[in-house]
């Protein structure tokens, strides 16, 4: 224990001769560090408005507003955040959530104001003080330790390709309950996946609905969407959709800026999966009051089912007419089973089926039963008849027998398989000529059935566009198919089919490479190098470049009257053509996907129901 | 600091506590940390054993209101110097009416640590003649805060006043970024 | 001479902070003492059950303004505890380097603090100075002088910028070198020897049955730490004492932080020499910040903090808030039992005394 003593304070008196640790305000500055958490700046070309930040926010300090005039574009809000300094507690979280890395804190701490508005401001790319970006010293930013966002997909159990390529089984495994409870827990609720969707479904609600593990609410922002908006987001065909939408709305996921999307596609197939479609109906009860009118739909594709659905709901009265003989379309003879099972959509069908919709398969209409008969026998028609007719090339040589189109062939592919027909005619070797989702459908499927039959895959690919990025197929199409030993070439222009000089069989496909798809204008009109060209090997040559409506169905005095857009019937924003009682939805109106066409169902459904509420029959 | 003794002690606490304590259960948040549930009238007893065996430092006396189970969890974290063991000590009392006995004779801060939670929760502690005098709210005028009950956001819109600004911040954003002309202030 | 009430709080330049005391006197011997908190409720506990998991690491350091470190260090340990998540070694020992600068931050105020009671304002001009520099380096770190943010559930939030460790080394270097100026500036001043030898004097009994831990305790000659006692992070890795002192009384206490100062430089230069290199965080759950759940569970930890035991517990029901937090303040046992019962009988201007070397501290009782 020390002495007290009289001289020990002496020793302050060294300090006359240091220099001062104050600082001379404000004649002297001082730099925060490098991480100092100050005012913020956020690049407003790259902030898209999802306003995680604001959700984030500990002390409620971040509003998102929206900002006029701003230029609409999928993939973000028109909206950017406005921070209240007087809530802000500088943490910095905004920073670390930031989906795009927009938003970013400074070195600046110092301002003064006595007007409380001014500590309310939204921050842009020159900052609280108003400065040039490139005078701006930064501070906290985000680094991949201090990230709050989780960027890595958990991905579903896929069959290897050498696996899956041995036979049409459902390559993608449904997710177990602890991998969509973790794949859910990344979304950050943005919406901006529901302003992308056509029919635009209430998807992060119903991801939050799976991960507070509560599947029966999932279902119900499924299959009813808004209640209170006309069930505006639901979606009948979501076992269908949980596998194969086109999920547009993964392209512009928050997340995808800085890693992989949210899976909300593999996120609704688990709700639909975890459910059995017995208990769908007592978790979803719909309140149905019978409107005493009857709707005939044509065609029980996307479009057509989804339609029947809506009006079911509302209490019409439903029947669908199919001209196959198993309802669903292009679900059921188009898409392959390894991608879609007959079982997912069954389901879903069966769901809309005990809404009461009637649905008489094999009944052609215009053939087994005229139209007219249609028009006397119900209130209104929805014409959802689909692309059923393939297109050619008309290439030299193209009639051949062995020159095949890809609809046709996949029907006859799914009939095979489900043991409906007889087995289709598989060759050793196959060009298919085409760059979309179709051409990939049945590139794919050639080669399973080839694996199954000779043990190996031969099948190439060629298409106009040239990169895999022109190409209209979906990009893990293109790398799945490749992965299963399917050969891609893009940038080539089918010539000629080539032949054997001695026999009548097909030796290949010649090419000419194509410079360009499309012209400055935009419109298909591809350019070809003529002095530059390649064979590829085949027996078979399947065209997959496209498909076209059928209005057979359609007598030639109600088919004048409608307005036609290209080969595709006009309608106004409720699928009502010109004709009052007749709408029509789907590829023959919009396409070019099942999600659009499920849309197109919806909105008709609202514009029949309007109709015939508005209309009493003569 | 843990010797092998004091293991052996511990094993011996808890096994004594399970023959002692009728109703007891004991369990394991880590190899220094001991979760023991209590019957209400074993409680008092538990603690007073367990302040007799070393763990005679309270730590803190708190309540945690498991409002669906229609409980009030009254927790004691008892902490031993010598072994550096903490033992968190609970009993469950009835929501409606909560009532449990003081410990202020086993631990003199614990007068305090009841009033605390009478006041924040409403529980009251029989044998503890200041339990009901405020303590760190002045005329409280509501249910007691920290019940799940009580929504604290919707009492400070009843009784305070919300600020708006008035200042459109997105315009002058616009304008400092030059996607419009027009003055700014300051 | 009759009893006169007398209002001691916040607006008084010798209060420590903002807690009150009503004490009724007659001339200057206090007669009967009631401590009042309650000028700062603000609702910590309720709000951290209505914010999620990773969102109250932006409320919690307020509980305590000048050693913010320990509530994080708390929450985020309790909550690794019920998680039963392993946090990376680097991240352990950057804990514990935040954790004992925060310690001599503190200490270095609380030599500002001793200044008003004592009329000693030289000392808190020095100390205030000094402790500038650690904030220095914690603004370095963490990227905010007072409120870090920076232990987070599942480590810290960032790596140690490059060079910091330099920095570290040469802060304590100096910080060394002026420990021995402050003992004889403070330590053997008169003043201080006036006022603070043998005033707030308590026994080891009284600490122990009342709970007062920390420098309180240590200054009647009991060597409890929880950093011994109950080691968390890596405080079994390394070597340190803990200095006692036997009177008692304040100037006991005071006499301790110099000494705890230099424990901590020690500490701090063998934290930094054992550190390994790698990760400095995970995760405590799957998804985005604003989706962390932790799993159902009850956890309490406990840090010594410069005021002694400083203490979370932590409820979960597994959703993706807090059920329950309860803050364990350090100051609880001598702020209201020690004001109320101890006071009594001492004179009017040893009460700030009391509040300040005992370290009583509003907010944690508040909370």
């Amino acid at each position: 224990m020390p002495e007290k003593s009289l001289f020990a304070p002496l020793i302050a008196w060294k300090n006359l001769f240091e220099k001062p640790v104050t600082i001379r305000v404000p004649n002297e500055k001082r730099e925060a560090s490098p991480r100092y958490r100050g005012f913020h700046v956020n690049d407003w070309n790259k902030c898209i408005g999802c306003g995680t930040c604001a959700k984030i926010c500990p002390t409620d300090a971040i509003e998102m507003v929206e900002v006029p005039d701003m230029k609409q574009d999928y993939g973000m809000k028109p909206q950017r955040p406005v921070i209240d300094y007087g809530r802000c507690s500088f943490c910095a979280m905004c920073v670390d959530i930031c989906t795009t890395g927009s938003l970013n804190m400074t070195r600046e701490y110092i301002f003064v104001s006595p007007n409380p508005e001014d500590f309310r401001f939204a921050p842009t790319e020159k900052g609280f003080l108003k400065k040039e970006p490139s005078q701006i010293k930064l501070g906290w930013v985000r680094d991949e330790n201090s990230d709050l966002l989780d960027l890595d997909r958990v991905w579903p159990e896929v069959l290897p390709a050498q696996e899956r390529v041995t036979s049409f089984v459902e390559f993608v495994k449904a997710y177990s309950k602890e991998q969509a409870v973790a794949e859910a827990a990344r979304c950050v609720e943005c919406g901006i996946c529901t302003d992308r969707c056509p029919q635009h479904m209430r998807i992060p609600e119903y991801i939050k609905a799976i991960w507070r593990d509560d599947l029966k609410d999932a279902l119900k922002w499924l299959l009813k969407g808004l209640e209170s908006e006309n069930y505006l987001g639901a979606n009948p065909l979501s076992s269908v959709c949980g596998r194969v939408c086109t999920h547009r709305c993964e392209e512009v996921c928050a997340i995808s800026h800085r890693g992989e999307p949210i899976a909300i596609r593999w996120l609704k197939r688990y709700i639909v999966d975890s459910i059995p479609v017995e208990k769908w109906y007592e978790t979803v009860v719909f309140e149905r009051v019978p409107k005493g009118k009857k709707v005939a739909i044509v065609g029980s594709g996307p479009a057509g089912l989804s339609a029947a659905y809506f009006l079911a709901t509302l209490g019409y009265e439903v029947d669908i007419y199919e001209s196959l003989n198993r309802p669903g379309g292009v679900m059921r003879y188009g898409i392959p089973r390894y991608r879609l099972p007959d079982e997912a959509l069954d389901r879903d069908i069966a769901f809309i089926e005990s809404l009461g919709v009637r649905i008489y398969t094999g009944i052609t209409v215009g053939k087994d039963i005229p139209f007219q008969k249609l028009r006397e026998a119900y209130d209104a028609i929805f014409l959802s008849t689909g692309l059923v007719l393939g297109r050619s090339t008309k290439i030299p040589g193209s009639d051949h027998p062995d020159v095949v189109q890809a609809l046709p062939l996949l029907r006859e592919i799914r009939d095979f398989l489900r043991g409906d027909g007889p087995e289709p005619k598989i060759a050793k070797r196959v060009v298919v000529i085409g760059g979309g989702n179709v051409a990939m459908d049945i590139a794919r499927s050639l080669a399973r059935l080839q694996k199954m039959k000779y043990g190996e895959v031969n099948v190439t690919v060629t298409c106009l566009e040239r990169t895999f990025d022109e190409m209209p197929a979906d990009k893990e199409e293109i790398e799945e198919a490749m992965e299963e030993g399917v050969k891609i070439y893009p940038g080539w222009g089918p010539k000629e089919v080539i032949f054997y000089p001695d026999r009548d069989s097909i030796k290949g496909l010649k090419c000419v490479k194509c410079k360009e798809v499309f012209d400055e204008n935009g419109r298909f009109n591809p350019k070809f190098d003529e002095s530059e060209f390649c064979f590829y090997d085949g027996d078979m040559i399947v065209e997959a470049i496209g498909q076209a409506p059928d209005y057979s169905c359609l007598p030639e005095e109600w088919r004048s009257k409608l307005q036609f857009v290209g080969n595709r019937i006009l309608t106004n924003n409720l699928r009502q053509t010109q004709i009052p009682w007749l709408f029509a939805g789907g590829d023959i109106v919009n396409g070019p996907d099942i999600i659009h066409g499920i849309a197109d169902g919806y909105w008709a459904a609202r514009g029949i129901d309007e109709y015939l509420r508005g209309t009493e029959r003569p | 600091m843990m010797s092998s003794t004091n293991n052996i002690g511990l094993e011996e606490i808890l096994s004594s506590l399970n023959q002692l304590f009728e109703g007891v259960s004991t369990e394991k948040v880590d190899p220094r940390q001991y979760k023991i549930i209590t019957p209400p009238e074993k409680t008092i007893p538990v603690l007073e054993f367990l302040k007799e065996k070393g763990y005679s430092h309270l730590s803190i006396l708190t309540c945690i209101d498991w409002i669906a189970e229609k409980k009030f969890e009254l927790v004691y974290i008892l902490f031993n110097w010598g072994t550096g063991v903490t033992f968190v000590v609970s009993t469950y009392v009835n929501r409606d009416n909560p009532i449990f006995y003081t410990v202020k004779h086993i631990w003199p801060t614990a007068e305090y640590y009841e009033r605390d939670v009478h006041e924040f929760f409403g529980v009251k502690f029989e044998g503890n003649e200041n339990c009901e005098k405020p303590l760190i709210l002045e005329l409280w005028n509501d249910l007691p805060p920290l019940r799940k009950d009580f929504d604290p956001l919707e009492y400070s819109k009843k009784h305070y006043p919300d600020r708006e600004y008035q200042k459109d911040a997105i315009h002058e954003a616009r304008i400092i970024r030059g996607d419009v002309r027009g003055e700014i202030d300051g | 001479m009759g009893e006169v009430k007398l209002f001691f709080g916040p607006n008084h330049p010798g209060m420590h902070g903002n807690f009150s005391v009503h004490m009724y006197v007659e001339g200057d011997i206090v007669v009967k003492a009631r401590p009042m908190p309650g000028f700062l409720h603000r609702g910590f506990e309720k709000l951290m059950e209505r914010r999620l998991w990773y969102q109250n690491v932006a409320l919690i350091p307020r509980i305590c303004v000048p050693e913010p470190d320990i509530n994080e260090a708390c929450y985020a340990m309790a909550i690794e505890k019920i998680a039963r998540v392993e946090v990376p070694e680097r991240a352990q020992w950057i804990r514990m380097i935040v954790l004992e600068l925060a310690r001599i931050a503190n200490h270095l105020w609380s030599f500002g603090g001793i200044g008003g009671p004592t009329g000693m304002y030289t000392s808190m001009y020095w100390a205030v100075a000094d402790r500038d520099r650690v904030l220095d380096i914690f603004e370095e770190l963490s990227g905010a002088r007072i409120y870090h943010m920076y232990i987070v559930p599942g480590g810290v939030r960032k790596d140690l910028p490059p060079k910091l460790e330099d920095k570290i080394y040469h802060l304590l270097d100096y910080l060394e070198a002026k420990i021995p100026e402050y003992e004889t500036f403070i330590l053997k001043n008169r003043i201080l020897h006036t006022r603070l030898k043998g005033i707030a004097k308590i026994d080891t009994e009284t600490c122990l049955k009342i709970g007062v831990t920390g420098i309180g305790l240590r200054a009647t000659g009991v060597p409890y730490d929880i950093r011994k006692v109950d080691p968390y992070l890596f405080y079994d890795k390394v070597e340190f004492e803990v200095p006692t002192a036997t009177e008692g009384d304040a100037y006991a206490r005071i006499s301790l932080k110099p000494k705890e100062i230099i424990q901590s430089i020690r500490i701090i230069r063998q934290c930094l020499e054992k550190m390994p290199s790698g990760p400095v965080n995970v995760k405590i759950g799957e998804g985005s910040g604003l989706r962390i759940r932790v799993p159902r569970g009850m956890a309490y930890v406990h840090v010594e903090s410069t005021r002694g035991e400083y203490g979370y517990l932590v409820v979960s029901d597994g959703g993706e808030k807090p059920y329950r937090v309860a803050v364990r303040g350090a100051s609880y046992p001598q702020g209201l039992y020690g004001v109320e019962h101890l006071l009594p009988g001492t004179r009017i201007d040893d009460v700030p005394i009391w509040l300040d070397s005992m370290g009583v501290c509003a907010p944690e009782i508040d909370r």
